[in-house]
C-alpha cells in the first residue's frame, strides 16, 4: 500500500512561516481530491523540535506528521531525516556552514539520511556547487520537485539527477497554509513512523509527484490603472 | 463583505490584477519620504548600481497592496485587519502586471478571527511576495 | 553564527522619535499611490457613517512612519546596505488625520541564513507607534537583510 507524503514543509516554528500544523492538515483534508496526501514531514529551518508532539493532530485528521530538519551547508541546503539526540549533540543545526560531506556520512552512521533539497536553486543547491567543486559521496536522493522553485530550477535538478543517478523526492517547501502538498513524494511502501521513512528513503523506491494546478486565466480580475 | 458566520475556510479573495507604473512607484516612495532624487525606488540606473535589475517597489508598497486585497474584501463591514506579515522573496519591478491572491485558511470562533494567506505573483505565476493576514470580526 | 556581533546589541533601544503629524493630505496622497478607493479611507461623508466615525488611514499607512535620522547610523549593520526583507505588523488602532505619531524601537533579534542570493544576516527591529494620547497604534517587526 503506497504512501504519499509532503517531505518539505515549514510551520510557524520556522522564522519565515506563520502556518500552524493543524491548519496544514485541515487544508489537506479540504483539498484531498487534488492533493491526496497521507501526511507531512516538518522540516524547520536550522532547528529540530525534539519535544513537539503531534499525535493528537494525527488522530484528529487521520494523517501522519513526522519531524525532520532543513539545515545549511557548504554545498547548500539539506533535509535531515531521522534526527536523534546523537545528531543534535554532534551538529549545531543553527550553523549555516555545516560541512556537507561530514553531515551526510555522520547522519547515515547515526541512523538517519540526508537529502539535498532544491538542488537547482542558485547558491543553496547542489547543481551550482557541483560545477565548481568535487561531487559529494554517498548521496542517495535529492529533491527533484520543490514547490517554491523558480523558472529553470527544477530543470537543473532533473539534469543533476540524470547525471548522477540519484533517487528523486518531492516537497512543497510550504511557508503558507494554502501551499501545502503542492509537491510530494509517493512511496511504494506503507510509512507510519520516522523509522519507516528513513528506511524507505534509503531504498530509492519512491517518486516525486506534482499536484500544482496548471495555470488558468485569472477570473474576474480587476485592473487598477496607474495614476 | 460578509460576516464571520458566512465565510468559510477555502474561500478566495480577489484575485486582483494590477499594473503598477513607475510613476505610481515614485508617488508611493514620496509618501515614505524617499521619492526625491535617484534611488532604488525611483530610478532604474540607481537601482542597477545596487545590483538590482532596475527600479523596484518599496517593500512597504507591496505590503500596502496585499493589505488592500484584504481591506477591499472587508469593505465597510464590521471587521478590521489586525495583522499583516510579509516576506519579500523577489524584487517587484514596476511596469509589470502582478496578481494578488488570497485564501481563507483558518477561522477561530473564540476570538472571531480569520487567517488569510495572501501573495503577489508575476506574469509567470512566480510568487514575489507572500504574507499572512488576520482579520477580526465584530 | 559565523558573523560576530556584540550581544549587547539585542534589546538596544533607539530614541523615541519626535511626533510626526498624520496629515489629511498625506493620507490622501498615500491612498492615491496605492489606488485606494475604500470610502472609509477616502470619503469623509461615507466614513462618518462607518465604524470609525470619520476618515482613517489605510492600515498599511503605519509602516510609512520612519525612525529618526540617526536610526540608520546606529542600527547594527553587517556589510552592504540592508534591504527590507519583510514585516510583521500588528494594527492595534486606526491612524486618524491629525494624529501625532511617535515611534520607539529596539533591536529584537539578529540571525543568519543563506538563500538564493547568498549569505545574509537579518536584523529584526521592533517598533511601537503611539498617538498623542499615548495610545498604541501599531507594533511593527521590520526584518532588514544585510549581506556580510
Amino acid at each position: 500500500m503506497s504512501t504519499i507524503l509532503d517531505l518539505h514543509t515549514h510551520s510557524e516554528a520556522s522564522e519565515d512561516s506563520r502556518a500552524p500544523v493543524e491548519a496544514y492538515l485541515n487544508w489537506i483534508k479540504l483539498r484531498q481530491a487534488e492533493r491526496p496526501l497521507d501526511g507531512i514531514v516538518l522540516t524547520e529551518h536550522r532547528q529540530f523540535n525534539r519535544d513537539a508532539d503531534y499525535r493528537r493532530l494525527e488522530d484528529k485528521f487521520g494523517m501522519i506528521v513526522l519531524r525532520a530538519s532543513e539545515v545549511e551547508t557548504d554545498y547548500g541546503h539539506m533535509l535531515v531525516f531521522g534526527v536523534n539526540d546523537d545528531m543534535v549533540a554532534r551538529f549545531d543545526f543553527a550553523d549555516v556552514r555545516l560541512d556537507a560531506q561530514t553531515l551526510i556520512d555522520e547522519v547515515a552512521r547515526m541512523g538517519g539520511i540526508v537529502v539535498p533539497c532544491h538542488p537547482g536553486r542558485p547558491n543553496i543547491g547542489l547543481y551550482e556547487h557541483y560545477q565548481a567543486r568535487p561531487p559529494l559521496e554517498n548521496v542517495v536522493a535529492v529533491e527533484a520537485l520543490n514547490g517554491g522553485s523558480r523558472k529553470g530550477e527544477d530543470e537543473r535538478s532533473a539534469e543533476l539527477i540524470a547525471r548522477h543517478g540519484f533517487a528523486a523526492t518531492g516537497g512543497s517547501d510550504s511557508h503558507l497554509v494554502s501551499l501545502i502538498g503542492l509537491c510530494a513524494t509517493r512511496f511504494a511502501a506503507s510509512i507510519k513512523t520516522i523509522d519507516d521513512l528513513v528506511r524507505e528513503l534509503k531504498t530509492g523506491s519512491y517518486e516525486p509527484v506534482d499536484f500544482r494546478p496548471r495555470r488558468k486565466p485569472v477570473p474576474h480580475a480587476v485592473v487598477i490603472e496607474s495614476r | 463583505m460578509n460576516n464571520f458566520e458566512e465565510i468559510n475556510i477555502g474561500d478566495t479573495l480577489g484575485p486582483l490584477e494590477l499594473f503598477v507604473s513607475k510613476d505610481q512607484c515614485r508617488a508611493y516612495a514620496r509618501t515614505m519620504g524617499m521619492g526625491e532624487g535617484p534611488g532604488r525606488f525611483t530610478d532604474d540606473e540607481a537601482a542597477r548600481k545596487e545590483g538590482l535589475p532596475g527600479m523596484i517597489l518599496p517593500g512597504n508598497m507591496s505590503l500596502g497592496l496585499l493589505s488592500k486585497l484584504v481591506t477591499d474584501w472587508i469593505g465597510s463591514s464590521n471587521a478590521w485587519l489586525t495583522r499583516m506579515s510579509t516576506t519579500y522573496r523577489v524584487p517587484v519591478q514596476p511596469d509589470h502586471t502582478v496578481t494578488i491572491h488570497g485564501f481563507i485558511t483558518n477561522k477561530n470562533p473564540e476570538d472571531r478571527t480569520a487567517e488569510i494567506d495572501v501573495w503577489m505573483e508575476n506574469e509567470e505565476a512566480e510568487r514575489l511576495v507572500t504574507g499572512t493576514a488576520t482579520v477580526r470580526f465584530r | 553564527m559565523t558573523v560576530k556581533y556584540d550581544p549587547a546589541l539585542i534589546n538596544r533601544v533607539f530614541e523615541v522619535t519626535e511626533p510626526v503629524e498624520a496629515k489629511a493630505e498625506t493620507i490622501k496622497r498615500f491612498c492615491a499611490a496605492l489606488g485606494e478607493t475604500n470610502p472609509l479611507f477616502t470619503d469623509e461623508e461615507a466614513a462618518k457613517k462607518g465604524p470609525y466615525g470619520g476618515i482613517v488611514a489605510p492600515p498599511s499607512f503605519a509602516v510609512t512612519f520612519r525612525n529618526g535620522r540617526h536610526f540608520f547610523e546606529n542600527v547594527p549593520r553587517f556589510g552592504m546596505r540592508g534591504f527590507d526583507a519583510g514585516k510583521d505588523v500588528e494594527f492595534v488602532a486606526p491612524i486618524r488625520p491629525g494624529d501625532r505619531v511617535t515611534l520607539s524601537s529596539h533591536v529584537k533579534e539578529i540571525y543568519e541564513k543563506t538563500g538564493r542570493t547568498g549569505a545574509m544576516v537579518f536584523v529584526v527591529i521592533r517598533s511601537t507607534l503611539k498617538n498623542q494620547n499615548d495610545e498604541v497604534l501599531a507594533h511593527i517587526d521590520h526584518r532588514f537583510m544585510n549581506r556580510p
